[in-house]
């Protein structure tokens, strides 16, 4: 296998966790195998089907599987599936756990060095944590993906080693396809923005559900003058965040707080933005978080959320397999998000459905291109070479029908 | 400071037989450790080599000599024993003839009168002998 061996590494930065040659080879060992189930083993699960699995099922009920629980049922005895499932649940634990032990190894000190940033700004990015605020529900049922502890468990005080973790898995995660500091969700909508917006200039941006703001300073960079805001549930992301936005020069304002209801004025934000965060919440947070986004718009502002696309365009052997995660990767709102109406969620958070954005757009990252599976899963996150983005905008001027009801309703 | 090594929620086994999917992490395990060793020997040799302590040509053209050879096969025939130490139990217990029920163990030190149910080692056993 050639493989350009660049996109193997992660850029160190200030806090990242640093991994000694076993550390870096044990990663290295979980890349490979994730590649290799996408590229040698993944596509035997579709001739499986195709041969033998389909055919059984067309035998036993005179017509052809009709929707992806049909095929999750046929599927669940083959044996090569039950091979590529368990090979695949393996890898994610794996990963986990490679990752682990250069945190574990490297804790102290980087805690240390993290929440010293916690004090005097380098570059004038900001850290704002409420201990007050409750964690929800979607994130403590089950820890989200398998990683251990999730987003939000402490560990030590001022704990930030779930940051550290999530840093370091997310690389191996997309085994490079994100880029060097796993930037490409964030990197790639700022892209299309300039392309297709040239003139949309925001001047203030948030992100929500930002993790350890790595699909954040995207923006700092495509838009210098931006005062850009992200939030997010987790104290520990908050914590390396900062560090990591500081030790990258990039000035970002992190607050904890809980993307359904923020303290930040009626109509603040120019561009809000999200990146595969829709999916890690709930049925009814979604919808809030989409009325959060219209109540957070300026007039003119717009809201673009990166997700893995819907259900809705692909035959029930590909949804039955994008719908792996669901069950077997501790995503349970996964396969729900993916069928949500998109124009009827904007339409009651108040958008104009008819203005909804639905689109593929490319990734910004090319060195990837060439290793790309041009799956969506099958343990390839990232690996479609396309970003599915969700979005909607508020007019620049209300419309006199809209400005009467606004009215009315207060 | 530790980590938790579990993702809270239910783990999903595949196989019809969860001990499959138990051997099979445990395989991948083994084959990461194992590339782990491989990629530091590599390291080594590169170092070695840049170092000028060694060609690794001569790695490839190395032959053992009698010593060495004897020494090798002593260790595998040695490691061999430990990987499959499960079946030397087996075979172990057939020669010497220890092959008594471990229930009669338990029988031989009970109350005759108490209750007793076979143990599901000794009913998978006889279910095998079968």
């Amino acid at each position: 296998m050639s493989s350009d061996p660049s996109i193997e590494v992660q850029a160190q930065h200030a806090v990242l966790p640093p991994v000694n040659h076993d550390e870096l080879a044990r990663e290295n060992f979980v890349r490979a195998y994730k590649q290799f189930l996408v590229k040698h083993v993944h596509g035997g699960n579709r001739a499986r089907y195709e041969r033998t699995v389909k055919p059984a099922f067309e035998r036993a009920h005179r017509r052809a599987p009709q929707d992806r629980f049909e095929v999750r049922d046929a599927m669940a005895t083959d044996s090569y599936y039950q091979m590529f499932s368990t090979l695949l649940r393996t890898s994610q634990e794996m990963m986990w756990s490679a990752c682990q032990k250069p945190i574990v190894r490297n804790h102290q000190t980087l805690n240390e060095r993290i929440n010293e940033r916690g004090g005097p700004s380098v570059v004038g990015g900001t850290l704002r944590l409420d201990p007050e605020l409750s964690i929800p529900h979607y994130h403590t049922a089950v820890d989200i993906h398998c990683q251990p502890g999730g987003y939000h468990s402490e560990f030590t005080p001022a704990d930030a080693s779930p940051g550290m973790l999530y840093d370091r898995a997310v690389h191996v995660y997309a085994m490079g396809q994100m880029g060097a500091y796993n930037d490409d969700m964030g990197a790639s909508i700022a892209a299309w923005l300039g392309h297709h917006h040239p003139e949309f200039q925001p001047r203030r941006i948030l992100d929500l559900g930002c993790a350890v703001g790595h699909s954040t300073i995207p923006y700092v960079r495509a838009y210098p003058q931006a005062e850009v805001h992200a939030v997010d549930v987790a104290a520990p992301m908050l914590r390396y965040a900062h560090a990591r936005a500081e030790g990258l020069g990039a000035r970002v304002h992190f607050s904890q707080q809980n993307a359904e209801r923020t303290d930040f004025g009626d109509g603040s934000f120019d561009l809000v933005v999200s990146h595969i965060l829709l999916h890690e919440t709930s049925e009814q947070a979604i919808r809030r978080i989409i009325a959060e986004c219209h109540r957070l718009l300026a007039p003119g502002g717009m809201m673009l959320h990166a997700e893995t696309p819907p259900y809705r365009d692909l035959d029930p052997f590909d949804a039955f397999m994008l719908d792996w995660d669901t069950r077997n990767n501790n995503e349970p709102f996964w396969a729900r998000s993916h069928e949500i109406d998109l124009r009827e969620l904007s339409a009651r958070a108040g958008f104009d459905a008819e203005a909804n954005i639905e689109m593929l757009i490319p990734s910004a990252f090319q060195q990837a291109k060439a290793r790309r599976s041009a799956v969506f899963q099958g343990g390839d996150f990232g690996g479609g070479g396309l970003w599915f983005v969700y979005g909607n905008s508020k007019p620049r001027v209300a419309t006199r029908a809209k400005r009467i009801s606004a009215r009315a309703s207060v | 400071m530790t980590l938790p090594r579990k993702a809270k929620g239910e783990r999903p086994y595949f196989f019809d037989d969860p001990a499959v999917d138990r051997v099979i992490a445990m395989v991948m395990g083994l084959a990461g450790e194992v590339a782990v060793m491989r990629d530091r020997l590599d390291t080594i040799e590169r170092l070695l080599e840049q170092r000028g302590l060694l060609a690794r040509r001569d790695i490839e053209t190395f032959v053992a000599d009698t010593r060495v050879t004897d020494e090798r096969a002593a260790w595998r025939e040695a490691f061999l024993g430990e990987v499959l130490r499960i079946v030397d139990i087996e075979r172990e217990a057939l020669s010497t003839g220890d092959t008594a029920s471990y229930d009669d163990a338990i029988a031989n030190v009970t109350d005759t009168a108490a209750p007793r149910r076979r143990s599901r080692t000794a009913r998978k056993r006889s279910a095998a002998s079968r």
